[in-house]
């Protein structure tokens, strides 16, 4: 009774076209009045899904980089992955999966890797001959390594929608998302070497590679300051990220001198809306959850696929899909939010370790950000490349197959997430 | 004249409102966390009051920002579907969501004066800066009340006036400015279609 109210209000204001904080919410009211509960406690619930420590790592992370954009650390980071895997075969498109990976060890967003490495990567894969549907392929597909390699901000929306350690989220990140960089790399060295993409070579040099490492020293300790604080324990994950903040400012203002008071205001900006239509979803989707948890629906479906399959392989097999699909048509954050509440009780009775779970469904987010009709690094790497989105998303099928099959690895084999975690202790 | 552009500028700043307010929010407790680090990191105190105090601002910051983003439409809605239909079908839809949301916002405001009124009966204080909670709870009838505005606002803007409401989250729009941010020199080579050796020479 009470889930067909919660999932049928929901699912005819989604379609009508609510916002998704709006058809949460909507929803988890008309569930409230059907039981005859008292409205009130959805202010409560309103207040404490945002008042907390945790959750202020959220805007904090989008803040700091978005201020490294103007800064001139995100080019430094990119032209220092330039000169690193320029010299092998398609080594312009190596270069760009490992800028999208320093990229990713400073940001937490997808998106915003695809637009800082894209808007260099592309035109110069370009002029030396790559094609440039090819190019904004590779670009889009690396980017959502974005939010898999640490910090994330959809790591730190799942550890604050499931109570997770973020920080233990963090570390677990680390190899799934190496698995698919090299993953990618190993695919354009195929693909560069039958198109005949050349390496990079006339205008290296031992040189030009030091100058380019020396000027990008700064850009470089970035990670190492964000990153080595969190894991070390010196620094919670919303500390680190203002400090990386401040950092930024630092470097963007004292050192590189990039950093004007217009760019500033337009990171403000931005962080404003973009976190305020997140944490407007992390309420309503509590107030969602927390009817689901109360009349232990996650039960019901988990006893409803027990008895389908015991097998837990199939389970993951049919979540994994599950999940592609959604983040084919959503919007990750909300995604993540949504999800979580559903499907990971029904993980954990399976005996699926929380942690293990929440690194699969950022990575099933990420496939997300290279596939239409929402894939939101297609919009950007079309943008910058100017070819058409139908042309890049069938470009980057093949670097979507080699990531579904990472996602699939990690999600059978728990130790590629969960065995750096236990190493360091956590 | 005078009188004129001073009202114009007036409305500008209130048609902003949120996103003044947030900016000062945001940055005050970035800072505030800053200062926190400093003093937990090199002087080995950790303050109680501090961290409440930016607590208190990030509420005010995520549902005044949740207010800024209604204004510019910025909401994450699923609007694929409508691509099927002609646009008449999705703007009427939306029309009616938004109504819904109009009701979602009302009862909030209703409800979360309730609470402030039973706040104000029985004195709550936070436990380390002592602010009786009603005031910090006064934050929802007043974004909800905003937020409320803002829906009826953009809906006139879009439907009556026949503004075009920019997409926020194309970022296409704005690569030029990403570009300028990062200071990325204006490519003529590769991109703006001048480089016929590359180019053409694929086709």
């Amino acid at each position: 009774m009470i889930s067909s109210v919660l999932f049928g209000a929901f699912s005819i204001l989604l379609v009508i076209g609510a916002p998704i904080a709006v058809a949460l919410g909507m929803a988890a009211m008309a569930a409230f009045m059907s039981i005859d509960k008292d409205v009130t406690t959805l202010v409560q619930i309103a207040y404490n899904a945002v008042n907390s420590f945790p959750v202020m790592a959220l805007p904090a992370f989008i803040l700091s980089g978005a201020l490294m954009q103007g800064s001139g650390i995100s080019r430094r980071l990119v032209a220092v992955a330039e000169v690193l895997a320029g010299r092998m075969a398609g080594g312009l498109g190596a270069s760009t999966v490992l800028a999208c990976l320093f990229f990713g060890a400073i940001s937490g967003s997808g998106p915003a890797t695809t637009a800082a490495v894209g808007m260099l990567m592309i035109p110069a894969m370009a002029r030396k001959g790559y094609d440039r549907g090819y190019a904004s392929a590779v670009t889009a597909s690396s980017g959502g390594l974005g939010i898999v390699i640490p910090p994330s901000i959809p790591m730190v929306i799942y550890g604050v929608t499931a109570s997770e350690s973020i920080t233990q989220l963090f570390i677990a990140g680390v190899f799934p998302g190496l698995l698919i960089a090299s993953g990618i790399i190993i695919l354009n060295y195929v693909i560069s070497k039958k198109k005949g993409y050349k390496p990079n070579e006339g205008e290296w040099s031992v040189k030009n590679t030091l100058l380019t490492i020396k000027d990008g020293f700064w850009a470089l300790m970035a990670p190492v300051v964000i990153l080595g604080g969190i894991y070390s324990g010196f620094f919670t994950p919303t500390e680190a990220a203002i400090v990386s903040i401040f950092y930024t400012l630092f470097v963007g203002i004292f050192i590189y001198k990039e950093l004007k008071l217009p760019a500033i205001f337009k990171s403000l900006d931005s962080t404003t809306w973009l976190s305020g239509r997140v944490l407007i979803i992390l309420f309503t989707a509590q107030a969602f959850g927390r009817l689901l948890v109360q009349y232990k629906i996650p039960d019901a479906i988990a006893a409803g696929l027990l008895d389908l399959t015991g097998n837990v392989y199939i389970i993951w097999a049919l979540v994994i899909i599950f999940l592609i699909m959604v983040g084919m048509f959503m919007e990750t954050l909300a995604t993540i939010m949504l999800v979580t509440p559903v499907l990971l009780p029904v993980m954990t009775s399976l005996g699926v370790d929380p942690i293990h779970f929440g690194v699969v469904l950022v990575m099933c987010c990420e496939i997300g950000f290279e596939t239409p009709p929402l894939g939101e690094n297609l919009f950007i790497a079309s943008g910058i490349g100017k070819v058409s989105i139908e042309e890049i998303s069938l470009k980057a099928i093949p670097f979507s197959i080699v990531e579904i099959s990472a996602v699939f690895l990690v999600a059978y084999i728990p130790g590629f997430c969960l065995w750096l975690p236990k190493v360091l202790g956590y | 004249m005078n009188v004129n552009s001073a009202l114009k500028h007036s409305i500008a700043v209130l048609d902003n409102i949120e996103g003044y307010l947030c900016k000062f929010f945001l940055s005050f407790f970035v800072i505030l966390l800053f200062f926190q680090v400093i003093m937990r990191t090199v002087f080995q105190n950790s303050l109680a009051w501090s961290e409440e105090a930016s607590r208190f601002a990030f509420v005010w910051f995520a549902f005044l920002g949740a207010s800024y983003a209604a204004r510019l439409g910025a909401h994450n809605r699923v609007t694929f579907q409508f691509k099927l239909f002609p646009k008449i079908v999705g703007d009427v839809s939306q029309l009616i969501a938004d109504g819904i949301w109009l009701v979602f916002n009302a009862i909030m405001t209703v409800k979360s004066i309730e609470v402030i009124r039973d706040m104000m009966e029985y004195p709550f204080y936070s436990p380390a800066l002592d602010i009786p909670m009603q005031y910090i709870y006064m934050l929802f009838p007043f974004t909800f009340i905003l937020m409320s505005i803002r829906i009826i606002q953009v809906n006139i803007l879009k439907h009556i006036l026949k503004r075009d409401i920019v997409d926020v989250d194309d970022i296409s729009s704005d690569i030029e400015d990403i570009k300028r941010d990062m200071k990325i020199a204006p490519d003529n080579n590769g991109m703006n279609n001048s480089g016929p050796e590359n180019e053409r020479g694929s086709k």
